[in-house]
């Protein structure tokens, strides 16, 4: 119970962390939401091939998981890469908290701006693009557990490849920038093209194309088991990495 | 100025036998490397509840490394140690919070204010000091509501002590707890640790600072190439007591050598317009001295005698000494293991018994 309470006091203090940084609030928030308005807005009502939904409905998706990847992958690395690099994480590491109630922290903080992220983005699709409310309710809400799981899990094991702070935002984002453009986030893939078949491998495109099928009126539950299985398995990969690898201390000659 | 009377330790009476309970921290023969490097090589340590301990040494020495073994951040290669009864490779939270750490860099999360910083960590514990309480110990009150990243980097250093101290632990690990602090504010943390041992907590801390270790220290322990080369009392340590004695003074004028009343068989050198000998036992020659500058009816100009400062032992026992050709204190951490001989200097060779255990074995003698 205890661990509880530490956790949920965590959630508290990272969440006043997180809005105090301007450059995180900016990534996860401005970013998306200017492109929407401004990119949606010209984007065409045209329907996407192989989708019932219009370019615009698409953006406002695409542009969600846009947001959470800033949030989970991008923001969570960062504010882990430079709290090792600051000596923070190895101060924690000297009190009594448990592990996990440090990652629950840092990982519910990230739940809620999700969710906050989601209602915006997803209140702006409805009120100016027409945006059906998601005929899977349910299937929008696991789907972005599992894309905020994986993420996460990404976040923390990049980490490991950053050898210190001033590199961190070059490596985070040079691993992340190639595969969000292909992945179908500005643009919707066409299918079966080259591209889409190299972002099949990759976590991005799933989170996209399950989410759509989240929101699309459909037979069935609305959810994408093939693509909750693929960001599942990159998420089991990416813990497996972080658990043996985890690094609490800045990457420095020992004396 | 700064130093405490000789043999004064707060918390417990200094007994002479230290029975296991009496110790926070006790080490034998801890080995540690790094690849190739050895940063320690086999050290033993004793500390007593309720006193000070600084760790002496210069950069590359060891001092970080056996702080981080005993705090639980590293692994040791071998030997025994137990810290408040506790195996800190183990890890167990049971110890965790019962120990205060401060780090070399100065570690808080920027966008947090003082008093959320601090009430964050009280969180971790079961029984935490008030958050005003810990404000107002580190001197931080008119800075409570500010955030971090506003701070100057030394109100950093202090929030950072008092988050080392919201736990209310009763061992307190400082790495180097005043480097980069004005002189003033220096003192005041000095304050503070001191408040903290009159408590009856016990302080490890490593410095780079004589007058910190003579200011604050009821034990120095010198490290260097990875062993103690020597460990006692600040006012002992290395022989310093026993050490000879430097007399000075300005020579009268119109009065050669030859006509002073110096002690038999010494060396006596002018240097800058002073008489200058050392002896083992000042009393006599000072007494022939002083009554035969009353009797010519004047004193004697600018007269001092000087024992050999905790520097001076300090740098003859780490082979720093400006003599030995290497420039004290300026390491960049890469410095080969020195070989951990005391250097040849009168004063160190008479205390060949105090340095090799490394032990801190309660004797006091030598301070009252």
């Amino acid at each position: 119970m205890n661990e509880l309470r530490v956790a949920a006091a965590q959630v508290s203090y990272e969440q006043k962390a997180y809005w105090r940084n301007p450059m995180a609030a900016i990534f996860t928030f401005a970013f998306p939401i200017v492109f929407l308005l401004v990119v949606g807005g010209s984007a065409g009502t045209s329907r996407v091939p192989g989708y019932t939904l219009r370019y615009s409905q698409y953006i406002v998706i695409a542009m969600l998981t846009f947001g959470l990847i800033a949030a989970c992958y991008t923001n969570l690395a960062m504010v882990i890469c430079t709290r090792r690099d600051s000596g923070v994480l190895k101060r924690m590491r000297g009190t009594p908290i448990a592990i996990g109630s440090y990652i629950a922290g840092l990982v519910g903080s990230v739940l809620i701006v999700v969710a906050i992220l989601t209602v915006l983005v997803v209140a702006i699709g409805l009120a100016f693009y027409g945006l059906h409310f998601p005929y899977h309710p349910l299937a929008v809400v696991v789907t972005l557990v599992v894309g905020i799981v994986t993420f996460s899990a990404l976040g923390l094991a990049v980490t490991i490849l950053v050898p210190n702070a001033d590199a961190a935002p070059a490596i985070i984002n040079g691993l992340y920038f190639p595969v969000v453009f292909i992945s179908g986030v500005f643009y919707p893939l066409a299918q079966g093209s080259v591209l889409a078949r190299i972002a099949d491998w990759f976590p991005i495109f799933h989170l996209i194309r399950a989410l759509v099928s989240a929101f699309e009126g459909g037979p069935g539950s609305g959810l994408q088991l093939r693509d909750l299985l693929v960001m599942g398995a990159w998420a089991v990969g990416a813990l497996f990495f972080t658990a043996r690898r985890f690094r609490w201390e800045p990457r420095r000659p020992k004396a | 100025m700064g130093n405490r009377s000789p043999g004064m330790m707060c918390g417990t009476t200094g007994s002479e036998s230290a029975a296991d309970s009496e110790l926070a921290v006790e080490v034998t023969g801890l080995t540690k490397s790094y690849g190739d490097f050895v940063a320690l090589r086999g050290i033993d340590l004793k500390v007593k509840r309720g006193e000070v301990l600084a760790l002496l040494g210069p950069n590359g020495a060891g001092k970080t490394t056996a702080v981080e073994i005993l705090e639980g951040y590293r692994t040791r290669d071998s030997g025994e140690v137990r810290v408040l009864g506790h195996d800190p490779a183990r890890r167990e939270r049971a110890l965790r919070a019962r120990v205060g750490i401060v780090l070399q860099e100065c570690a808080v999360d920027p966008y947090l204010t003082v008093v959320e910083a601090l009430t964050q960590r009280s969180g971790l514990y079961d029984r935490p000091r008030l958050v005003d309480d810990v404000v107002g110990l580190v001197g931080l009150e008119a800075k409570a509501g500010s955030r971090v990243k506003t701070l100057s980097g030394g109100q950093q250093r202090r929030l950072d002590l008092g988050l080392a101290l919201v736990g209310d632990p009763e061992l307190i690990f400082l790495d180097e707890p005043t480097t980069g602090f004005d002189p003033s504010a220096r003192r005041e943390a000095w304050v503070v640790v001191r408040d903290l041992c009159a408590e009856g907590r016990t302080v490890v801390l490593t410095t780079h600072y004589m007058d910190e270790a003579q200011a604050l220290a009821d034990t120095v322990v010198v490290l260097a190439g990875g062993r103690v080369v020597a460990s006692g009392p600040p006012e002992t340590l290395g022989g310093r007591d026993r050490g000879m004695s430097t007399v000075r003074f300005v020579a009268p004028a119109g009065v050669g050598l030859a006509d002073l009343p110096l002690p038999e068989g010494v060396e006596v050198g002018m240097r800058a317009g002073y008489v200058e000998f050392a002896v083992a036992e000042p009393t006599a020659a000072l007494y022939s001295l002083t009554r035969w500058a009353l009797d010519r009816g004047e004193g004697l100009d600018g007269l001092t005698v000087e024992r050999p400062s905790l520097e001076d032992v300090y740098l003859a026992l780490t082979g720093e000494s400006p003599r030995a050709g290497s420039p004290a204190g300026i390491g960049t951490g890469d410095e080969s293991p020195r070989a951990g001989s005391p250097a040849g200097d009168g004063t160190i060779d008479e205390s060949g018994d105090e340095s090799g255990d490394g032990t801190i074995d309660g004797s006091r003698e030598g301070a009252e």
